[in-house]
């Protein structure tokens, strides 16, 4: 067993985004069920509580640090998670690609970063569905505000809509994986239309 | 896991740790121990860059006891308990959490086990330089220290001349379940009293006028033992 390599093994999430409106939604959870792996099972539903801490390094740039927790299952390991600059590629590249660091942690982590000297910058709640199939994985959420602060049985939603999401984490260099999400996607059209989307040009 | 004790073992003069050392595992292997392996606990530490404030000192620790695992520790004596990713996360933070890597600290050793006791017998070095020695003792049965210090003081004394009290930190607990991340608090303790005696040990002999700050005993001071008479 080599510790050392399996700590420095860099992970990288390859992921296509997109969204559909809550009254098509449920044609779409038909045809993940009926796209995925154990489509004979009711697909299985999440809701999780995302808390976004930040940090400004000494070069200036945030550093930023995602923790979830998942609501419906209390005794599960809080989730820590740091994701990198997106690479969005030119147009062969088929998905976005991102460094990607998921670890497992105690239910003390908030405590932690603030201690640490993060700042928590904003929180939500994602509630919705999740499916697999093979290294695939798909959710289909809907994000609220916590309104008012700190309430996480909120019904608060922030559109009309759902945030339908495409990925796989995988060691770096598996760019094949990027095709295969490709054309996982190519069958969820015209429902949805999923793409390389760029956080920065949002802003 | 049971109850876990961690003390320093002090080396007398003129002895040196791997005389030590061969002397505890003889002892040990003619009480009937079987030695089960080898173990490693490791410590690094990372200080805070200038824009945080407070300043802080985060000491990771990785324990072959728990070999997925990976104890954050930061000097508010908040605990994280994460998986191993947590090192990786710690490479992206490099501008706002620095290492010095003479500073990584381990205790290493064989790892024996005697009915329901586990001991480790470690050499405690920082970088290439020796710097003590740790000896672990766990009970396996009980979770409660109360309930088994007396059984557990009792055996130390067969092999180390048994410890007054348990750690100072385990004595705040005696009556609460034990958790590793009391195994690694106490590591953590000895790994700072050890860091802090070597330093002391270093600005004395670089200005010998500063003696008093070598007066620092170490905290099982009271456990030492002479050799020949366990013989």
């Amino acid at each position: 067993m080599n510790l050392e390599s399996t700590r420095r093994s860099a992970q990288q999430e390859y992921i296509l985004q997109g969204s559909i409106v809550n009254d098509s939604c449920e044609i779409l959870l038909h045809r993940l069920r009926g796209l995925c792996d154990n489509g004979d099972a009711a697909p299985e539903t999440f809701k999780d509580h995302e808390y976004v801490y930040t940090i400004r390094q000494p070069n200036g740039q945030p550093l930023t640090l995602r923790v979830r927790q998942s609501l419906e299952k209390k005794d599960y390991p809080w989730h820590l998670r740091y994701l990198g600059q997106p690479e969005i590629g030119d147009k062969n590249r088929a998905t976005l690609v991102r460094s990607c660091i998921d670890v497992a942690c105690s239910s003390n982590i908030c405590t932690f970063l603030s201690e640490m000297g993060f700042k928590l910058d904003y929180e939500y709640i994602s509630k919705g569905f999740i499916f697999k199939k093979g290294r695939m994985k798909v959710t289909v959420s809907k994000i609220f505000r916590l309104l008012p602060p700190g309430n996480v049985n909120t019904d608060e939603h922030v559109s009309q809509s759902y945030l339908v999401e495409v990925s796989v984490v995988a060691p770096t260099g598996q760019d094949a994986l990027a095709e295969e999400i490709r054309s996982f996607a190519e069958q969820l059209k015209p429902l949805v239309q999923l793409e390389k989307i760029d956080p920065r040009r949002l802003q | 896991m049971g109850v876990v004790s961690v003390h320093q073992y002090p080396i007398p003069e003129g002895k040196s740790g791997q005389q030590v050392i061969d002397h505890l595992v003889k002892c040990l292997e003619t009480l009937g121990a079987t030695k089960t392996g080898t173990f490693c606990v490791d410590c690094e530490t990372y200080y805070s860059g200038p824009n945080i404030n407070p300043s802080r000192v985060l000491n990771i620790i990785h324990n072959s006891e728990h070999p997925a695992s990976c104890f954050a520790l930061l000097d508010t004596g908040t605990c994280l308990v994460c998986d191993t990713n947590f090192d990786q996360l710690m490479l992206t933070m490099s501008g706002l959490y620095h290492s010095k890597k003479s500073t990584k600290m381990e205790s290493k050793g064989t790892r024996f086990q005697l009915g329901d006791f586990i001991v480790k017998v470690g050499s405690v070095s920082i970088g290439p330089s020796f710097r003590g020695i740790l000896i672990e003792v766990e009970y396996g049965p009980c979770v409660i220290p109360n309930y088994c210090w007396d059984l557990m003081k009792e055996f130390m004394g067969g092999f180390m001349s048994s410890p007054r009290d348990p750690h100072q930190y385990l004595q705040g607990k005696m009556n609460d379940i034990f958790t590793p991340i009391d195994t690694i608090q106490q590591y953590n303790d000895h790994f700072n009293s050890i860091r802090k005696s070597t330093a002391a040990a270093t600005s004395t002999a670089s200005t010998p006028t500063h003696q008093s700050s070598s007066g620092r005993s170490t905290p099982s001071a009271g456990i030492a033992q002479s050799i020949p008479t366990k013989q």
